[in-house]
């Protein structure tokens, strides 16, 4: 025999009085719930961040739609029209803008997470003075991207520059780092790579020493060289630490604009190293074509997102997300 | 195949200017197909001397042969021998075939189809081929454990070194592994050094076990021997679950004189103790007989403390009625036996049951009695 509380979910329809109470009482637990009673604490910050973060990219998203251009009329969203990304697409300094930022991008990323690595499975081979030099590394990361530019300019310099100083020993030089249009882009790539190799270490030391000590002596007693023994057992196991490196370096080459604003304090920058960010900021802020700058920022944030979504897809997957 | 032989290996490590003797003159000679356990408590040298063997350690001082060849000055990729970690060390990002090909096509000049052939006779000696396309995170425990000695028999060295492989099962698969071990070097017959801080895996797995003790070696001998004929107190301590029953006694008079009895000795075994009166006497508690009548000067009265039940026989834990001291002793007796806590018995210790150590150095000056023990010795050997 079933006894009454047994039977609830195949119980018939009860009276439209208990009903009202079972809405009341769904109300009241409502209220009490955690949702409704955190509601002042993340309402605030997710509002103004939401706000801020992606009302400013609808917001950008609606101008680079319009003809906005100039100081004197406001703009004219009665019809709007991929007329900016058509003219983009076309525009030949896009297509350099986009060749040199995608050269800054991989070059950039690839040597400072090879040399990462490199420095880090040096440090992670018990070298002495471990903590020292781990912070010699790292204090480049610390400075700003105005400083960096700013000690990069005077090392570059061609006349008495400490670069040209040195190679003048070997005989070689002087040359204008600077100012030849197909140095500037490596000499700017290089300074970037100075700033971020020190971060990248970390991130792969970090990696390194999370790995237990049997795997390099599971691999030497398997008879692996000590090249081996990284290239095929400890390296494939860092493809965490990589993935995060990458993408923090990536986005960084995107936004290398500070760094080259600073460096040639203008605009304009060097054609060579005129990248996607820098013709953005000058379209809108010395030539006021708004919506054709808005139109490039899309772009932009849509390279972005490609580079990100693989990465949080990896995550993911890894179900650290 | 082949016979390793350790000569007077030492290891030190450097703590701050304090030197630590890890490994302390060890000489161990280790015949061809022979199975020898290395067993002591932790901190004794006896994973060191294993990572000596394997190369991951440079020892200070001694040499280190195989067939003869010294191989300490060797790389261990140069040495011919596989190790089985304790944590397996398997490569997280291989599956299993990768992992057990990795060595042979490291170590090895085989061409592909032989190191496939290979991974799958030894895949399926083990019974993991199906989870040859399997990576380790998939894997339990017992699985990986295989994976584990699999990656070591493929590549079918001269030595095989085992560092504790079975510490991470549970008691029932370590059971169940302990015995297909011992067959499977058994079948492949290769020299394996197996090290245990277990005892049990010590005296049923091995052809011969080395007991050692802070650094230095105290015993090599059969399970049998190393049971029934210990060198020192501290073999006999370590080896036999439950471990044997020491009393601190005085010899006076040709009687040892303990904490709360007096047993007196033979004159064969007073012989053997001759010029030393500060002695300890073991026995071990299969051989402390509890009666219930007190008869004859071997027996004392004693008094039952605890009495744990493990089915097919009962530890029982003993206080003598005349002790100063609550120290306890205990005898194991058959299980279906009636005993309670509290009850008064007899209990005896057969003369030719008793161990007989100097008090000062450790040292066994009288073993239980021969015959018996060689004739087990035998069964011991096959």
């Amino acid at each position: 025999m079933a006894r009454s509380e047994d039977t609830v979910a195949g119980s018939p329809p009860v009276s439209a009085s208990t009903t009202s109470e079972d809405w009341r009482d769904r109300l009241h637990r409502f209220s009490k719930s955690d949702f409704v009673r955190s509601f002042p604490y993340w309402f605030i910050p997710f509002s103004i961040m939401g706000l801020g973060v992606y009302g400013g990219i609808g917001w950008n998203t609606l101008i680079s739609l319009t003809d906005y251009e100039g100081f004197r009329e406001r703009p004219d969203f009665t019809s709007p029209d991929l007329e900016m990304y058509a003219q983009a697409l076309q525009d030949p300094a896009v297509i350099v803008t986009t060749k040199n930022t995608f050269i800054l991008m991989i070059v950039f990323t690839t040597v400072t997470m090879l040399l990462g690595l490199f420095l880090a499975i040096l440090l992670d081979r018990e070298i002495r003075f471990k903590e020292k030099i781990q912070t010699i590394y790292l204090l480049p990361m610390a400075l700003s991207f105005v400083v960096t530019a700013q000690f990069w300019l005077w090392m570059y310099n061609v006349n008495n520059g400490l670069v040209n100083v040195l190679l003048g020993v070997f005989g070689l030089g002087p040359y204008n780092w600077i100012g030849n249009p197909d140095l500037v882009l490596g000499s700017v790539i290089f300074a970037l790579i100075w700033q971020f190799s020190g971060y990248a270490m970390v991130v792969f030391l970090a990696g390194l020493q999370s790995l237990p000590d049997d795997q390099f002596e599971a691999a030497r007693v398997d008879g692996a060289s000590t090249f081996k023994t990284y290239w095929r057992v400890i390296i494939p196991q860092l493809k965490s630490s990589s993935v995060s490196a990458a993408v923090i370096l990536l986005i960084f080459a995107l936004k290398a604009f500070t760094f080259l604003y600073s460096m040639f304090g203008q605009y304009r920058v060097p054609q060579a190293t005129d990248i996607l960010a820098t013709l953005m900021v000058r379209e809108a802020f010395q030539l006021q074509n708004w919506a054709y700058s808005a139109a490039i920022a899309t772009i932009l944030l849509v390279m972005s997102l490609a580079i990100i979504a693989p990465y949080l897809h990896y995550q993911h997957k890894q179900g650290s997300l | 195949m082949a016979n390793l032989s350790l000569r007077d290996a030492t290891k030190t490590f450097n703590d701050d200017g304090d030197e630590i003797v890890a490994v302390d003159n060890l000489n161990l000679e280790i015949e061809d197909g022979e199975f020898l356990v290395l067993v002591g408590p932790s901190g004794c040298g006896k994973s060191t001397t294993l990572r000596m063997v394997a190369g991951l350690e440079t020892p200070t001082g001694g040499s280190i042969n195989i067939d003869g060849e010294p191989i300490h000055r060797q790389t261990p990729q140069e040495r011919d021998i596989a190790m089985v970690f304790q944590s397996y060390a398997l490569y997280p990002h291989m599956t299993v075939y990768e992992n057990m090909a990795f060595g042979l096509e490291e170590s090895s000049d085989l061409p592909d189809d032989e190191i496939e052939e290979r991974v799958h006779t030894a895949a399926e000696m083990l019974g993991i081929t199906d989870l040859l396309d399997r990576k380790p995170g998939e894997l339990s425990g017992g699985q990986q454990q295989r994976v584990a000695l699999g990656r070591a028999i493929v590549r079918d060295p001269k030595v095989f070194l085992l560092d504790e492989p079975l510490a991470n099962l549970d008691a029932k698969l370590r059971a169940e592994m302990r015995t297909e071990l011992q067959q499977l070097q058994e079948d492949l017959g290769t020299t394996t050094i197996y090290v245990t801080h277990d005892q049990t895996e010590a005296m049923t797995m091995s052809d011969r076990i080395a007991i050692l003790d802070g650094g230095t070696l105290q015993q090599v001998g059969t399970p049998m021997q190393c049971y029934h004929e210990p060198a020192n107190v501290f073999v006999a301590g370590f080896i036999g679950e439950p471990s044997m029953n020491f009393f601190d006694v005085t010899l006076e008079d040709g009687v040892l004189v303990g904490d709360g009895f007096e047993y007196p000795l033979s004159e064969e075994a007073l012989a053997s103790v001759e010029g030393t009166t500060e002695l300890v006497l073991g026995i071990r508690p299969e051989n402390v007989e509890i009666g219930d009548d007190l008869s004859g000067p071997k027996e004392f009265s004693g008094v039952i403390d605890v009495i744990e039940p493990h089915g097919n026989e009962n530890a029982v834990h003993l206080r003598f009625t005349e002790a100063a001291t609550d120290e306890t002793f205990t005898s194991t007796v058959d299980g279906m036996r009636h005993l309670t806590g509290g009850q008064s018995v007899g209990v005896s210790f057969p003369e030719d049951a008793i161990h007989l150590f100097d008090g000062t150095t450790g040292e066994a000056l009288r073993n239980r009695i021969v015959e018996e023990v060689e004739q087990v010795q035998e069964i011991g050997t096959k």
